[in-house]
């Protein structure tokens, strides 16, 4: 709590906004949460607020998609089509990206903030079913957050009539099998649907045509947690953190080569070192930083220079250094790993979830896979180091949806600033050049 | 419709709104190269063979008015990325480059990307010589490849989805039109993708495999050799074959074939069929056939066809040569005079028709056309007039479907009904059981078997002021709310069609029914207009040709046949269907009639003739079939006749001759000129004029098979619909009693897809589908006679009859209602129409 | 006297000269000159070390023939009846010899290097029936340590119809 303004502040140290549960651990249990001042948000959303006035708060707060696009939510909610309804919201839980482990946390630990936004989101649109789609995985989760979700409605936070109003709302999990492309937005609608969980085709975009054709706005579980907190304290409370244009706490999920990886709860614009250096410990080891993957496996790699571990943390900074911040999955690759390698595993990874449907993704990581493992077994030459480049430029900009073209982020960056290491894992090839 | 102009590699081109670019290139010859795009189906943008820059001109947002450059013309925006050319509609003003070097690039890269997985398979791949992805690869690929093969992907080959298409899962490059082939158009997702990336496979779901109707299409529309036909496998490449325009002679829709031909060594260099293909006529069948069309044509060539005429000598059938059995056919025939009596089956082509006919007509005989379904004058009064097409039916139409398993019996018409109802038509489904189209109904009305006629006038009634007195079941049904509902809906369309079946129909119930029909269009004015009007769906090819020239057929034949002192059977085969004639041994009358059997097979009746002529199949020869909706279309001749041998018109014109009349012996042409001068609905109708053809669309069969598919270009002929001949009239109809029996069950003919017919059977590649003969009984009826499922049962007739011998296995469904037993047509068991008969387990396994 | 004697001789210096020089005419048929290398003479049905024939039935030499000699009929192989690798093979092959004019396209249109021309050049024939060479005439023998077509064999172990190809050896 800020002792002048007597409003949270920047999380820090016993501060969460989103990780409350690292406050208080028992904020899982209803009466603890509601004691806390949840649910009021909600109550105050349905009985005194316009569902346009919800979005236009959430739209002045600035906040943005914390599923790795950033696209503004706000404005996510204002393009739903009010000429056909049904509306539904889709809470995307899928969070198989590998580095991101940030939504679990939060629905382990402080479920009901995460429901109450997945709530007010529906009231925004006037959706009167909303949909949790969790990854196959989670299926523990998904029965934690059934129990929960029954809590609400036995307290009347859920139902139909809700507080009085002509209002009804139900919130439903669905569990997914195991398929990293349905975290894709239109992937994961498919997959509600009882279908084959692949992408398509855009346009339409799910807020005209969505669930069973219906408007839908899909959102990551970090940003509808930010919601109650927006509604309780207001736009202009949210726009203080964080930087200007990237507004808000985001949550980091670090891993890679250093002392302490976790999720560590801060606000936008905090530097790679800080969050390297002072929160994660530094490098295991006595080793150098190398590389930052600033996104999980989707990243380009960052050259961890002195420039790039002094950039902040939010959307617009990270560019400079020829990345994207996405979800804030941040591996850190220090000196001991192999570029190649790393590459390799990233290939494995995009090869073995590649839906199939569009040819570049299904083929191109096919080929660069195979291409990698050569690289990495040291039966390549410099000539297939050069296809593998070819091969990824052609892949890109062609795919259907972002998973063909962000699985050559990684081996495109890597190629072209750690080359060094490239020249040395076929330098040992057996093949003569 | 709003216009609009854009540019695509230099040339202009003004389309409607909405039109996707592909298409819009198309209109100018430009093709831009697709997989999984396919014009009968929805985009999905997922080959991204068809990637091409694309260029917007820049509007600006306050004014909403183009940014112009110095020089006036619109500044243009070009996507960062490459587009789809399939998924994207066109827009004003802009500028679409397939030919720039990044789309070539593209092209290249898509085809190198398909390669690294695909065999090198093409030297024994059917598709090799008609195949899309070959042509690409020529057009746009990469001259070598990149890819090591050890790490191409290997999986299984030569999977068969069923017994009909075999799957090539290396070929496959997962374009996904099979799929949604099945999916969209038919609806009967048989087939699916299984697992994901790389390992992305095709499987089937059903059992037996593929199990749908329309299975062969997918191998004309698949883009490589994945899925080729069982039926075509290795026979010959496509650059071998001869390749001759046709007419399916399965169901009376007429779908427009094409069969591919070469001679073959292992026939001893003879001129065989290897395979049928579809052609196109975007009136009748557009670019698909069903698979009984396409598998069930080796009865044409079967080892069994009769090579001579046979005429009886001691009592037992000897070869003959013409001169003789022509010369004895023709002079008892003339000893016969009026008392000639001429039976003629629905498969006849018209010219054959109307020689017979006129030979028979000419001796004062009696012609009878061999069939239990009535209508066929009505639907020349009522029916569909030029320029109707399934294809333009929307919302503004209502389709009554009454009396027919549409999808059983005429499964192209099944698919163009269902797809108008999904264009929004209404379709009225009115059917005394579930069939398949009940799922696109938007009415769907419930009568009791035998009352088809009744449950067509409660429509009429529930319409008019004045309602005259009913009976008793038609009164019931004039009470139901949907029946109500559904002659609402039927009456404010602004177009409406009706087509009628033979679901539990005999001939009598059928005429009535076919009346009822009319007046119901009668009443709500929907004759004589575009896409308007009554439809038969017979039983045979040229059933509604047989109609048109006078051929009727009649209810009780054998009596019929009592004064007869010659029969003419041709291409009909009644001991065959009815036992009972075997049993007494002899056809026709009393004093043995002489009995002349015109066929290609030696049938039952053939063994009891006195002269028996053989005749060509159609593919041997030329004619033309009128379809159920009274299109008449040209066949030609696909193999060379045999030597010594004549067509159905041939034979009946030279006995004509014979007798003095003039008539047309050896051309059909010259035949169809005839019969055209003769008959007013033919007023005008030549050779020439049926082989006209129009442009079609979409456009398939050109150099750019990756568009349509291997569907054969139509260069022989669309052939005319014949204009309406007289007016109907308002007519009370002859409505049969056709009561639920005190004791026993009802039997009522239904008609199945697969059968025993004598043209289906010597398909031997199509016998797991077809079953052994059946029948199918109420289950609760069931479990009270103490019949289970797959007893093996006979059919007694309570009017009695020798069925002794017959049997069929039991089938219990649910859905059957009850007293009622479905008797399939054309499996041995003779119900010509609703009979009462009881049902016994039959006693022992008869030889 | 001597002068015309000697004119005589000089004359016929050319022919007398040719007189004693070794005629260059080979005594055919006892005496046979070997072919050059890439002669194109008679056609040979191939077959694989293990016996198997290699032509698959692929009907490209067919194609690509511009005098349209040979007939080509494929047909199915089954482990039990296997005549080539993979899943096809010709089961009937017929070059019209009168039409041939050994261009050698088949040969190079063949993907398998099954159809190769060889040396022979002795056709000869009386009617123009035994003008059309069968497959049975076209194949080439058996080799040793090879079996006879059709084989009986391992289900999986011949799936693919073209192998490896090496690079030409001439």
């Amino acid at each position: 709590m800020d002792a002048d303004t007597g409003l949270p502040s920047q999380s820090q140290n016993g501060q969460y906004l989103l990780l409350r549960h690292r406050d208080t651990p028992s904020i899982g249990e209803l009466e603890v949460y509601r004691r806390l001042g949840g649910f009021e948000a909600w109550q105050k959303v349905i009985t005194s607020m316009q569902p346009g006035q919800v979005t236009d708060v959430v739209k002045t707060s600035g906040l943005r998609g914390r599923g790795g696009a950033g696209f503004p939510t706000g404005m996510k909610w204002a393009f739903i089509d009010n000429k056909n309804w049904p509306h539904y919201v889709v809470a995307n839980a899928d969070e198989s990206e590998p580095g991101t482990f940030k939504d679990r946390e939060i629905m382990e630990g402080n479920p009901f903030q995460f429901l109450e936004g997945v709530a007010i989101c529906a009231y925004a649109i006037q959706a009167n079913a909303a949909y949790v789609y969790l990854r196959g995985e989670f299926w523990q989760l998904a029965a934690w957050l059934d129990r929960k979700i029954a809590e609400m409605e036995a307290a009347g936070l859920l139902g139909e009539k809700l507080f009085g109003t002509d209002y009804s709302l139900h919130i439903y999990t669905h569990l997914g099998a195991g398929a990293y492309i349905c975290g894709e937005e239109t992937a994961m609608l498919e997959s509600i649907e009882g279908k084959l969980g692949q992408p398509r085709l855009r346009p339409p975009f799910p807020p005209s045509y969505g669930l069973f054709g219906k408007p839908t706005v899909v959102n990551n579980v970090e940003t509808l947690t930010n919601v109650p907190l927006i509604i309780e304290h207001g736009a202009e409370w949210y726009r203080s953190l964080g930087t200007e244009k990237s507004a808000g706490v985001k949550i980091f999920s670090l891993s890679g080569c250093v002392e302490r990886p976790g999720n560590y709860e801060l606000p936008l614009g905090t530097t790679f070192r800080e969050l390297i250096f002072t929160h994660g410990g530094g490098i295991t080891g006595d080793r150098q930083v190398k590389a930052i993957m600033a996104a999980g496996a989707s990243s380009a790699l960052i050259v961890a220079n002195e420039e790039a571990l002094d950039t902040p943390m939010d959307y617009e900074s990270v560019p400079r250094v020829g990345a994207q911040l996405g979800s804030a999955s941040v591996i850190v690759i220090d000196d001991s790993v192999s570029i190649p390698w790393l590459i390799n595993k990233t290939m494995h990874f995009f090869k073995h979830e590649s839906c199939g449907k569009c040819t570049p993704c299904r083929e191109g990581t096919f080929w660069m896979m195979h291409l990698t493992e050569r690289i990495v077994e040291g039966s390549a030459t410099l000539e297939d180091v050069e296809l593998l480049q070819d091969v990824a430029n052609q892949v890109k900009g062609k795919c259907l949806c972002a998973l063909g073209d962000f699985s050559t982020e990684a081996v495109l960056t890597g190629i072209e600033r750690f080359r060094p290491d490239f020249e040395l894992a076929v330098a040992g090839s057996a093949v003569a050049n | 419709m709003k216009m609009v102009n854009l540019t695509i590699d230099g040339k202009t081109v003004t389309v409607p709104e909405g039109t996707l670019i592909v298409n819009a290139a198309k209109k100018v010859g430009i093709d831009i190269p697709v997989f999984c795009y396919h014009p009968k189906m929805e985009p999905v943008g997922m080959c991204r063979m068809c990637l091409v820059e694309i260029g917007r001109p820049v509007i600006d947002r306050t004014t909403g008015q183009v940014v112009r450059e110095d020089d006036g013309s619109p500044k243009m925006q070009f996507g960062p990325k490459l587009e789809t050319a399939c998924t994207t509609p066109v827009s004003e003003g802009m500028v679409v480059l397939g030919t720039s070097e990044k789309a070539k690039a593209g092209r290249q890269d898509i085809i190198e990307f398909l390669l690294t997985s695909h065999p090198l398979d093409c030297p024994i791949c059917d598709k090799g010589g008609e195949c899309p992805l070959q042509n690409l690869t020529m057009e746009f690929g990469p001259g070598e490849s990149r890819y090591l093969y050890d790490e191409k992907m290997h999986l299984a080959k030569h999977v068969p989805l069923g017994e009909l298409i075999y799957l090539d899962r290396e070929r496959c490059i997962q374009c996904g039109r099979c799929v949604r082939f099945q999916d969209q158009v038919v609806d009967d997702p048989v087939i699916g993708f299984f697992q994901r990336g790389r390992s992305l496979e095709i499987v089937t779901y059903s059992e037996p495999g593929f199990d749908s109707v329309f299975s062969g299409n997918t191998t004309d529309i698949c883009p490589v050799g994945a899925l080729t036909t069982t039926d075509f496998r290795f026979k010959a490449r496509p650059w071998e074959l001869r390749s001759a325009a046709s007419i399916c002679t399965q169901c009376p829709v007429g779908c427009n074939i094409a069969f591919n031909t070469r001679r073959e060594a292992v026939s001893g260099g003879k001129w065989v069929i290897k395979r049928v293909m579809p052609r196109q006529n975007e009136w009748v069948n557009e670019i698909w056939m069903c698979d009984k069309g396409r598998f069930g044509y080796h009865y044409s060539k079967s080892a069994e066809r009769l090579t001579q005429p046979l005429v009886r000598r001691q009592g037992e059938l000897a070869p003959a040569t013409w001169e003789e059995a022509l010369s004895f056919v023709a002079e008892r025939f003339q000893q016969a005079g009026d008392g000639l009596f001429s039976i003629a089956g629905g498969r006849l082509s018209n010219e054959d028709l109307y020689n017979q006919g006129k030979l028979t007509d000419s001796l004062g005989g009696k012609k009878v056309l061999y069939g239990t379904m009535g209508g066929g004058d009505l639907t020349a009064q009522s029916g569909l007039v030029p320029g109707s097409n399934f294809s333009d039916m929307g919302k503004e139409t209502a389709i009554l479907v009454v009396a027919s398993d549409l999808h059983e019996e005429a499964p192209i018409w099944w698919l163009r009904v269902k797809q108008a109802a999904e264009r929004g038509a209404q379709l009225i489904v009115a059917n005394p059981r579930p069939t398949r189209l009940d799922a696109y109904a938007t009415h769907l009305v419930r009568y009791p078997y035998g009352s088809e006629a009744g449950a067509l006038l409660a429509m009429v009634n529930t319409l008019s002021a004045k309602r005259p007195d009913l009976p008793e079941a038609v009164a019931n049904l004039v009470r139901s709310p949907e029946l109500k509902a559904a002659a609402k809906a039927f009456a404010e369309a602004e177009n409406a069609v009706i087509l009628y079946g033979s679901e539990g129909t005999g001939l009598e119930t059928s005429t009535a029914l076919a009346q009822s029909c009319q007046n119901l269009l009668l009443a709500t004015g929907h004759i004589g207009r575009i896409n308007n009007g009554l439809v038969a769906v017979w039983q045979r090819v040229n059933d509604q040709g047989a109609w048109e020239l006078g051929w009727r057929p009649v209810a009780n034949l054998p009596e019929a046949m009592q004064a007869a002192r010659a029969l003419y059977v041709a291409a009909a085969d009644p001991a065959g269907d009815d036992p009972a004639y075997l049993a007494e041994g002899r056809l026709g009358s009393q004093e043995q009639a002489f009995l002349v059997v015109q066929d290609l097979f030696l049938t039952a009746t053939a063994r009891l003739a006195d002269v028996v002529l053989p005749v060509q199949a159609w593919t041997e020869r030329e004619g033309s079939y009128t379809s159920g909706e009274r299109r008449v279309q040209r066949f030609y001749p696909v193999v060379p006749e045999l030597a010594d041998s004549y067509a159905d018109f041939s034979v009946a014109g030279q006995i004509g001759k014979r007798l003095g009349l003039d008539m047309e012996i050896r051309l059909a042409g010259r035949t169809f000129a005839r019969l055209a001068s003769e008959t007013p609905a033919f007023t005008g109708l030549s050779y020439a004029r049926l082989a006209e053809v129009v442009e079609q669309w979409p456009i398939v069969g050109r150099g750019d098979l990756y568009y349509g598919g291997t569907t054969y270009e139509n260069s022989q002929g669309i052939g005319v619909q014949l204009p309406l001949t007289s007016a109907g009239g308002l007519s009370w109809p002859k409505l049969v009693e056709v009561g639920m029996p005190k004791i026993g069950l009802l039997a009522v003919p239904i008609t199945r897809l697969y059968d025993h017919g004598s043209t289906l059977l010597p398909s031997s590649m199509l016998h797991q589908r077809i079953p052994e003969p059946y029948v199918v009984l109420n289950d609760q009826d069931a479990e009270r006679l103490k019949i289970s499922e797959g007893a093996a049962i006979q059919l007694i007739p309570a009017e009695g009859g020798s069925w002794l011998g017959v049997r069929a296995i039991a089938r219990l469904r649910s859905d059957v209602p009850e007293r009622i037993v479905l008797v399939p047509r054309s499996f041995g068991l003779p119900v010509a129409g609703p009979t009462v008969v009881s049902v016994r387990l039959a006693e022992r396994v008869l030889a | 006297m001597a002068g015309i004697i000697g004119e005589i001789l000089r004359g016929l210096s050319t022919t007398l000269h040719m007189a004693a020089t070794k005629p260059v005419t080979i005594q055919y048929p006892e005496v046979k000159r070997p072919v050059r290398p890439r002669f194109k003479g008679r056609h040979h049905l191939m077959r694989y070390d293990n016996g198997m024939e290699k032509c698959i039935g692929c009907s490209l030499c067919s194609a690509a023939c511009p005098a349209d000699a040979i007939f080509v009929e494929a047909a199915e192989n089954t482990d039990e009846e296997r005549y080539s690798p993979g899943e096809r093979y010709a089961r009937v092959y017929e070059i019209n010899m009168l039409r041939c004019i050994f261009c050698g396209y088949c040969e190079d249109a063949c993907p398998t290097e099954a159809i190769v021309l060889g040396d022979n050049y002795e056709l000869s024939f009386t009617d123009r029936r035994s003008s059309i060479y069968a497959k049975e005439m076209l194949l080439v023998p058996v080799d040793e340590g090879g079996k006879p077509t059709p084989q009986k064999v391992e289900p999986g172990i011949y799936t693919r119809s073209i192998p490896v190809m090496q690079d030409p050896k001439d």
